[in-house]
């Protein structure tokens, strides 16, 4: 069987004496889909940011592409190892809150990482914006900034963003939470695209139905650990474990 | 009262000595002129050394940190003290850097320039600081996932933001400096104060030492006026809900 291109193993993550994730182990195959539910606090965050390192894991290994990025001598910061860079240049995250760069425009929202860190030439750059910001369907926002697009726009442009530096693996940390519902299609729409082109993904996602349709398996969280995971149909229809039957109750009564 | 009117306002004095307490103020402003951009600079300096992350800087945050405190905590008249009446006499320095005559000012000037450049560069610092953690944490977590090093981090995205958001109090600072050039008539750096008092030792008057105030009262009142604009402004912004931070 080919290399995961994620795998974790035993992932523990603590902020201060609050434990997080209490050894979780995931493996996601190339060009799949996973989807990640759970309530809040359930540590399906700080999971995705343990993948990149943005909040690097206590305990536990994380592989990307069979390489172990967690081994290296500034693993409890995250600064200076060769790991940061191999990770970073393979996979992109998506964030609730969006966090594109107020001062600057989408096109150069999307240029920027692309000149500084590939070093690409500033033409080839805009080329490449233009062609993801197209993509996303914002070809005719360039020139606009952050402040004047609406939420569903600025979360397009995050994503083009993070696809502009070719990365092997999309993290989307909640990227509908913070949407008005009127906004949340043309995001949600951007995604299953990208599924469908064959991108390895993560989504930590309240979207059950975006779930259902789109994720090749589900995995449900809670209290820092995996309590049921499988194809969507069988954890969003038969759930086996109590505590899934009951959230999902929940979430569908709304 | 016209007694008072007298001392203060002798308009007499005020008109025979205008043109060299001018003078003198002129010297006041290339002395803040100087200070304030290399206060400017310096204190970005400190800011961004303060922010170095991990371990490894922990040592030069500490000495960037205490260096602020020191200089924020010493009055500028000692530290202005310390350099005119000690540097001419570190013989180990070459002469030019003891008694310094660069582009042809005199070397109190120079001495002013580096104890207003020490420490108005860490209130500044300080000024800086609140600027960078006011940029949201998203920006940097965005900056870093995308494969940007701390430096490019700090360069593109946070100060750029950070400086926008500080203009008020960094104006201020700036108000207090151009008013601390008075302190260098203490080491005979001859500007407006200087000057002024020369005449009140002449003539027992103090219309020309008020002159000198007036001068900076003309210069001051506008630019206070504009922080206060600045303000303002600021506050309409995060109340109409478009401020950086709600997006």
């Amino acid at each position: 069987m080919a290399e995961a291109m994620i795998r974790l193993q035993g992932i523990c993550k603590r902020f201060g004496h609050l434990e997080v994730l209490k050894g979780v182990d995931i493996e996601i195959a190339k060009g799949e889909v996973v989807c990640i539910l759970g309530p809040s606090g359930s540590g399906k965050s700080t999971l995705l940011r343990c993948v990149n390192l943005l909040a690097p894991p206590e305990e536990g290994e994380v592989f990307i592409e069979g390489h172990d990025i967690c081994k290296g001598p500034g693993s409890g910061s995250g600064e200076d190892s060769w790991e940061l860079d191999f990770v970073r240049q393979r996979v992109g995250i998506v964030f609730q809150q969006f966090n594109l760069f107020p001062h600057k425009t989408a096109l150069q929202n999307v240029t920027l990482a692309q000149e500084k860190v590939l070093g690409r030439s500033g033409e080839e750059a805009r080329a490449k914006a233009t062609e993801l910001l197209e993509r996303v369907g914002l070809g005719d926002q360039l020139r606009q900034y952050p402040e004047t697009l609406s939420g569903g726009q600025q979360q397009r442009v995050a994503i083009a963003r993070a696809l502009a530096m070719d990365p092997h693996v999309m993290l989307f940390d909640e990227v509908t939470s913070a949407l008005d519902p009127e906004l949340v299609k043309e995001v949600l729409d951007t995604m299953r695209k990208l599924a469908e082109e064959g991108m390895t993904m993560m989504v930590v996602t309240h979207e059950i139905g975006f779930a259902r349709e789109v994720a090749d398996r589900v995995i449900f969280m809670d209290d820092g650990v995996i309590v049921e995971e499988g194809p969507p149909a069988e954890v969003l229809e038969n759930p086996r474990e109590e505590r899934t039957k009951q959230f999902l109750g929940l979430v569908l009564e709304r | 009262m016209s007694e008072f009117f007298h001392q203060y306002f002798d308009f007499t004095i005020m008109g025979d000595h205008f043109s060299e307490i001018l003078e003198g103020f002129l010297r006041n402003l290339l002395l803040f002129a100087v200070a304030v951009v290399l206060a400017l600079l310096f204190g970005l300096f400190l800011a961004l050394l303060r922010q170095l992350p991990g371990k490894k800087f922990m040592p030069l945050r500490g000495l960037t940190i205490a260096y602020i405190d020191v200089f924020r905590a010493i009055p500028l008249l000692i530290i202005l003290f310390l350099i005119s009446g000690g540097v001419p006499y570190l013989n180990f320095l070459p002469k030019d850097i003891r008694i310094p005559h660069w582009f042809g000012q005199p070397d109190p000037f120079w001495y002013a320039v580096v104890a207003l450049t020490m420490v108005y560069g860490a209130y500044m610092a300080e000024v800086y600081r609140a600027g960078i953690e006011a940029v949201p944490g998203g920006q940097v977590e965005a900056a870093r996932s995308l494969g940007m090093s701390h430096g490019q981090t700090m360069r593109h995205i946070v100060v750029p933001q950070a400086v926008t958001k500080i203009p008020a109090p960094m104006l201020n600072e700036m108000i207090s400096l151009l008013k601390d050039t008075t302190l260098a008539s203490v080491i005979a750096y001859s500007e407006s104060l200087l000057l002024g008092r020369e005449v009140l030792a002449e003539t027992f008057n103090s219309s020309a030492v008020m002159l000198s105030g007036l001068m900076f009262l003309v210069v001051v009142l506008p630019l206070a006026r504009l922080v206060d604009y600045l303000i303002k402004r600021n506050q309409g912004k995060i109340t109409r809900g478009s401020h950086i931070e709600v997006a």
